[in-house]
């Protein structure tokens, strides 16, 4: 699995566009972790598109929406995936199957009193959110944020569609027929493969003493180091079958 | 998340609760709640085993039997993790249960479903529901197996943790199950207390239930470490001196 190194700075757009749609086209023919596919998928928006954060929110078969995979897995901004659980960009998108684009923080004006101060208090001023479409059922949202105003271009926003349609495919896990049940489960495994994630991070936290981020980021080290699906590796330190204190180092990357 | 769904069940929870000797129903709610012909729970323990935690009628508890005792079946791949459906059992390419299929179709059942009990990595259960003639579940009732999949799951954490049904209906209505911060809290819990994560998810809803905090609240607690337990004394200790803010 060669998925992920990171797409270098240098690039231009063009170029990185290209090095994103090969990457991802590689990685879902094989087997893959979809935990660790719409991780890369959160990065490469944050890299394409003018944007300071992006995550990826699915909806339970119940219709709740949860956190699934971010370009950041700092608490704070976790913090803001999660609160949409409630209410927030997403969830409207969600509900509605439309796209918000340049929705801008300062003029929210009490739509979402929960969000807007949080995500404000964070540093950031604008907000979008595409939906996770598939076969008229909206699946989830591609969430992103901007620390700066101003509006996203035609294209980013053509741009942040894809994505978001290859997030869409990447969920469905190389399935040819896609009835509700196995739409379901695989939705269903999505969100409870980040909640084992979340359950390992808790272990490798408090093991190691490290932060929620950095635990993150070594398990997804060594998942990659030892060719091993993310969420296989997360089961495996809540199994105690690896200790946390085996995991890889992560080293973090220089980045301008 | 509340919605007219989970009110229905809690209806259902009360009316059965009252019915029944020792106040819980939940295969009962199930079955009535799904407009099946039965449910029958199982839990799952540490080492995979599957024991009978409840069925909602004879035709369940014959179901249910056959499948411990066979080792193959809705179930027992539901407790695995995996959601199955065999929507009609007298194909005989519905399953891939060799043994199961033709006694479960001798019992009258003719389409049957299986859907796991989790909570990220630990299997608490396995839900199975039953019709005695074939067909798949419709979209609504597809859904509804995951809302009373995750209503088992909560009730099974609720009672481990000597909570009662007013609890649950209060773990319901709140804090969200994929709340991260709650399964954060739960893995660091496990290594402070040496114990599974499943075990610590109990822990951490009887602690909450005893001091009388919101769930979400004390795993936040133990996630910025202002709260943690201390295996040696079996106390939990308030760390006043670690700030508040999130890591």
């Amino acid at each position: 699995m060669t998925f992920g190194e990171e797409v270098g700075g240098s690039l231009n757009r063009e170029s990185l566009l290209i090095a994103t749609l090969i990457e991802l086209a590689d990685n879902l023919v094989d087997d893959y972790d979809v935990i660790d596919v719409l991780t890369v998928l959160s990065h490469r928006c944050v890299e394409a598109i003018d944007v300071d954060a992006a995550g990826v929110l699915l909806a339970s078969p119940v219709g709740e929406l949860q956190f699934v995979a971010s370009s950041s897995e700092s608490m704070t901004v976790l913090e803001l995936f999660q609160i949409q659980a409630n209410e927030g960009p997403c969830v409207d998108c969600f509900r509605d199957g439309l796209a918000i684009t340049n929705q801008s923080l300062d003029e929210a004006d009490g739509r979402w009193p929960a969000f807007t101060p949080r995500a404000l208090a964070q540093g950031f001023r604008a907000v979008h959110s595409l939906p996770m479409r598939l076969r008229g059922r909206t699946i989830g949202a591609l969430n992103l944020f901007r620390t700066h105003q101003g509006s996203l271009t035609d294209d980013d926003v053509t741009l942040a569609q894809g994505l978001a349609d290859v997030a869409t495919i990447a969920i469905l896990q190389h399935r040819s027929s896609m009835d509700a049940h196995t739409l379901n489960a695989q939705l269903s495994n999505a969100l409870n493969s980040r909640v084992i994630i979340e359950q390992a991070k808790g272990m490798i936290c408090q093991s190691t003493g490290c932060d929620m981020d950095e635990a993150f980021n070594r398990l997804r080290a060594h998942a990659r180091n030892h060719n091993e699906g993310l969420t296989d590796l997360a089961t495996r330190v809540v199994a105690k079958s690896i200790s946390p204190s085996d995991l890889d180092q992560w080293m973090k990357p220089i980045r301008s | 998340m509340t919605t007219q769904r989970l009110l229905d069940i809690f209806t259902l929870m009360e009316r059965l609760g009252r019915e029944s000797s020792n106040g819980i129903e939940l295969c009962g709610v199930a079955a009535e709640f799904m407009s099946l012909d039965g449910a029958g729970i199982a839990l799952v323990h540490d080492g995979g085993e599957l024991s009978s935690l409840c069925t909602s009628n004879e035709t369940a508890k014959a179901l249910m039997e056959l499948e411990l005792t066979l080792g193959e079946g809705p179930t027992v791949d539901a407790g695995r993790g995996d959601a199955v459906a065999a929507a009609n059992l007298i194909e005989a390419g519905a399953s891939h249960w060799n043994l199961y299929r033709p006694e479960a179709l001798a019992l009258g059942v003719r389409a049957v479903f299986g859907y796991p009990v989790r909570l990220g990595a630990v299997h608490f259960g396995a839900l199975n529901l039953f019709r005695c003639s074939p067909g798949p579940l419709d979209t609504d009732q597809a859904t509804d197996a995951y809302l009373m999949a995750s209503v088992i799951g909560r009730a099974i954490l609720t009672y481990q943790a000597g909570g009662s049904a007013d609890r649950l209906v209060g773990e319901l209505n709140g804090s969200s199950m994929l709340d991260f911060r709650i399964h954060q809290a739960a893995g660091m819990l496990a290594v402070q207390g040496s114990m599974s994560v499943r075990d610590a998810l109990v822990s951490l809803r009887a602690h909450a239930f005893g001091i009388g905090c919101p769930l979400s609240e004390l795993a936040d607690r133990v996630v910025t470490r202002s709260t943690r337990y201390a295996p040696e004394t079996g106390k939990w200790l308030l760390e006043p001196e670690n700030s508040r803010d999130p890591q």
